[in-house]
């Protein structure tokens, strides 16, 4: 028979078989053609990019992107010739010359990935277009999308290259096992069992030390100043507790587990039952040859995780910080009463609503005399601590009045700091902290204020972080009393006048703002809480776009190697469970030990990852983002967003997995 | 003695077969016998012992196993029937390779769910009475073929089954091996009480049981008893029967 109509026979009388193949093939061309077509696609780089970052990001995700193309497909290959082993075998016996053969297998696989590659192209292209419609809506850009075509013939032309070369590779592989392999191990190759594994309690021991001192080490962030990470240095001890949990992880999986099952066996209690007496010897059987897939599987979870917690969270912090940055709708200073009627003017030509309004505020300085002074009282007068370092301000305290405060509050809608408000008498005032700090609470303390030739002192009866004005023009700010207020305003002249306005009528009103920022000649002073909001976005979403992609090919790659690797072990061992059946197990407890024994798999790369990724945000969050707001449980909605995704995920692999290989061994 | 197993009328036809595999094929096994069932390939022996062992189901007639019409049972039913009445032996020993040879023995006393305490006893005293202890800790990889088979007969046995069926045990096996494990059924057969129904082809293993049932064509078209005689005369006669229905074929 001719190669060709044997592979097509072949292929058509095993679709079932094969069809697996081909989706998961289909599945990463789609990825690698839509990222392709989006790394080359000018209009929207162009629209994103001003610096070329986007475009060396596409650039090195590229490089990881083609690594995974190459590992998956080679692993689905091997996996796939693995099951078909026997049957090369006899047509090895039948006298076929393993020549033929290897031709019989390339016509094979060239005839699937042509397959995969239609479908993946077709796929890639309505995913690349899904793509820039939600980068164009989220970003509200003006693309004009037929300038985008459907099929970029670059983009068609490097998958086609790329996944040929990868094709040409994989024939390499399958001609050497082919070669090296006896006509005997090929007929034999399933059979092939497992040596007796040995179990070393040094490695077990060291491997779970390391886990839990890697761990330890994570957790020690948390002491602040005094931390390892502080004291002796981010990077070197960053690099230690990574060494420890990576070596930690390899030995675990490798000598620890099969160790603790092999010594839970001990309690025969708990052993000699129906389930446990299959599945235990059953893990550390399959362990003992998986430990390095299941290894990598675990490393790859816990990237996978973690990127995409951080990711989270990167995108989540600066936009809840924003209440802080940018506390109003639109913030600026004043130099003339005269601006304000002009700004009245701009905002009634963008935005003609008559919910807005305008509040003045005169920031007073205040020097003081205390030995010990808040750091918000000097923050910003020195190189090197300031967010706009050509701007340094004077040391002091910046009054405002009380009732501004609430107005101002009220104005912003955050109705849940004003009832925590009480009125303050005239030696009290309430600090406006940078940072929450919890070594430091100035609560308590008295600063004798500098107010013409008299020192009056005032005591912090609370300190806040519900800032009304932003950073940029007050830091250090504290609430007085109207009456000491009004003292101030008698003795001196304000070091500012802030202009707070707030609105619904002119949120996400971005046009309105560029129009302020023209007439103020950019001036570093304007603060916009929707402006900032949009600047983030468009910032960051090119960058959390592209690792979104890696994200993806990531829990591809995890499932579809969780699920291949089940089936196939549990399929190889169909005649153990039709033994099983004839000793009296039914199909119901044959079904659970199949589903704990998959189970196992899934959750140890998942709990790995996941404790991985928890250790992983908090060194991430305690030490390398800036903190400005309250430590709560909220600011990690992202984090556990993210892990609840990747957990309904890994469950739909695991079902889809328990539902394959029950339906491979429980079928009459 | 009381009939343990009975057989009536069992018809097995396939979808598509032109024959059937069993034609109304009647016998009875009383308690504590050991009965052998001959015949050349496709003569319906190993669709008598798939069905008399509840893993197929006849076309039509009734099978009673220990007072039970296993034709009436459920799938759960017939699996808890199995797990509480049937033993297995097969010609491919059939022991779960990532199991201990301890283990796989323990496996059918947990199903019962005895206490680990009975199941370790249990094990033990077996393995010892048939001399398997040495191989206890061992995988079935690390026994030769004959060790496993008689791994997998004690697995049979340990939790004494109203019936073992074993379908061509010795039929991977060296002669050492083969009369090893027949003189381990034998001996379970008579200390234990153990009834047996073996298939083999083999006039020699069939020489260890007290009856013989040969079968052609899904029938059983004669029948063998041991009497007084011992076994070499008995194989004698066994091995002149099969002779002729070769000659007649």
């Amino acid at each position: 028979m001719h190669n060709l109509s044997m592979a097509l026979k072949n292929l058509k009388n095993n679709f079932s078989f094969y069809a697996l193949y081909l989706l998961s093939v289909t599945f990463v061309i789609t990825v690698f053609f839509a990222f392709t077509s989006f790394s080359m696609n000018a209009v929207m780089l162009e629209k994103i990019s001003n610096d070329g970052r986007v475009e060396t990001m596409c650039n090195t995700i590229s490089v990881f992107l083609m690594a995974f193309v190459v590992f998956y497909m080679s692993y689905s290959n091997r996996f796939f010739l693995r099951r078909r082993t026997k049957e090369l075998g006899i047509y090895a016996l039948l006298g076929y010359r393993k020549s033929t053969i290897l031709s019989l297998l390339i016509t094979e696989n060239l005839l699937t990935c042509s397959g995969a590659f239609i479908a993946g192209i077709l796929l890639g292209g309505f995913f690349h277009k899904g793509i820039v419609f939600g980068i164009t809506k989220l970003l509200d850009l003006a693309v004009n999308h037929s300038e985008i075509p459907f099929f970029n013939p670059n983009a068609v032309m490097k998958t086609a290259c790329f996944i040929s070369a990868v094709v040409i590779v994989l024939a390499l592989s399958n001609s050497r096992f082919l070669f090296r392999t006896s006509l005997m191990d090929l007929v034999r190759y399933e059979k092939s069992a497992e040596k007796r594994m040995s179990f070393h309690a040094v490695p077990s021991v060291i491997g779970f030390l390391a886990v839990i001192t890697g761990y330890c080490l994570a957790l020690d962030i948390l002491r602040g100043a005094e931390s390892l990470w502080l004291t002796i240095g981010f990077y070197p001890v960053g690099m230690l507790t990574s060494a420890l949990i990576l070596s930690g992880t390899v030995l675990f999986i490798a000598s620890f587990l099969p160790f603790a099952v092999q010594a839970g066996k001990k309690n025969k209690r708990k052993f000699y039952t129906e389930t446990k007496i299959i599945t235990a010897p059953g893990f550390i059987y399959r362990i003992h040859s998986n430990s390095r897939t299941l290894i990598m599987l675990t490393l790859l979870s816990a990237a996978t995780l973690t990127v995409s917690s951080v990711m989270a969270l990167s995108l989540y912090y600066p936009i809840a910080a924003v209440s802080r940055m940018a506390p109003s709708e639109i913030e600026c200073r004043i130099e003339n009463e005269s601006e304000i009627t002009a700004f009245k003017q701009i905002i009634n030509e963008y935005s003609p609503g008559d919910d807005v309004t305008f509040l003045q505020t005169d920031i007073y300085k205040v020097t003081s005399t205390a030995g010990q002074l808040p750091v918000e009282y000097s923050i910003g007068t020195s190189k090197g601590d300031s967010d706009n370092e050509k701007i340094l301000r004077d040391a002091g305290f910046e009054c405002i009045p009380f009732s501004n405060y609430t107005v101002l509050l009220e104005a912003q809608g955050r109705t849940k700091a004003l009832e925590q408000l009480a009125t303050l008498n005239n030696n009290e005032c309430i600090l406006i902290k940078y940072q929450p700090d919890s070594d430091n609470d100035e609560t308590g303390n008295v600063y004798p204020l500098l107010i013409g030739n008299h020192e009056i002192p005032v005591t912090v009866t609370a300190v806040t972080l519900d800032n009304p004005i932003s950073f940029a023009n007050s830091v250090g700010t504290l609430i007085v009393s109207d009456d000491l207020y009004h003292m101030l305003t008698e003795q001196a002249v304000p070091a500012a006048k802030v202009l707070s306005i707030n609105g619904k009528s002119i949120e996400d009103n971005e046009a309105l703002f560029q129009a302020l920022s023209e007439y103020l000649s950019g001036s570093p002073y304007l603060q916009g809480n929707s402006h900032r909001v949009h600047e983030i976005f468009s910032l960051s979403s090119s960058t959390f776009l592209l690792i979104g992609f890696l994200v993806v090919l990531f829990f591809i790659a995890t499932g579809s190697i969780l699920y291949f690797n089940n089936v196939s072990a549990i399929t190889d061992s169909k005649s153990d469970y039709d033994i099983l059946r004839k000793m009296g197990y039914t199909d119901r407890k044959i079904k659970k030990i199949i589903q704990k024994q998959t189970a196992a798999f899934f959750i140890i790369p998942f709990l790995f990852g996941l404790a991985d990724c928890i250790f992983a945000t908090l060194v991430y969050k305690s030490a390398l983002m800036q903190n400005i707001l309250k430590n709560s449980l909220v600011l990690y909605t992202p984090t556990m967003a993210a892990i609840m995704l990747t957990f309904i995920i890994y469950l739909a692999y695991y079902r889809m997995t328990v539902h394959t290989c029950c339906k491979a061994v429980l079928t009459k | 003695m009381s009939a343990l197993l009975e057989a009536t009328e069992v018809t097995k036809i396939y979808a598509r077969a032109q024959h059937p595999s069993l034609n109304k094929v009647s016998f009875s096994v009383a308690k504590s016998e050991f009965i052998a069932i001959m015949g050349a390939s496709g003569s319906g022996k190993t669709t008598l012992l798939n069905v008399l062992s509840t893993i197929d189901t006849p076309t039509s007639g009734s099978i009673t196993i220990d007072g039970v019409n296993i034709k009436n049972l459920s799938d759960s039913g017939a699996a808890d029937f199995r797990r509480d009445k049937l033993g297995f032996i097969f010609q491919e020993y059939l022991l779960l390779d990532s199991l201990t040879i301890f283990e796989n023995i323990a496996v059918p006393l947990t199903l019962q769910k005895l206490p680990p305490k009975k199941i370790e006893n249990m094990v033990r005293s077996l393995a010892e009475a048939f001399g398997i202890d040495p191989q206890l800790n061992k995988y079935p990889n690390e026994l030769s073929g004959g060790q496993r088979q008689r791994a997998s007969a004690l697995r049979a046995i340990v939790k004494r089954p109203s019936i073992l069926f074993a379908d061509e045990p010795t039929g991977a096996l060296d002669s050492s091996s083969a009369t090893d494990l027949l003189n381990t059924l034998k001996e379970s057969n008579e200390s234990l009480n153990t009834t047996i129904l073996m298939v083999t082809h083999d006039a020699y293993a069939a020489s260890f049981a007290d009856r013989i049932l040969i079968f052609k064509d899904g029938c059983i078209i004669r029948e063998l008893f041991r009497q007084n005689d011992d076994r070499r005369t008995f194989y004698e006669s066994i091995a002149r029967e099969v002779a002729k229905l070769d000659t007649e074929r």
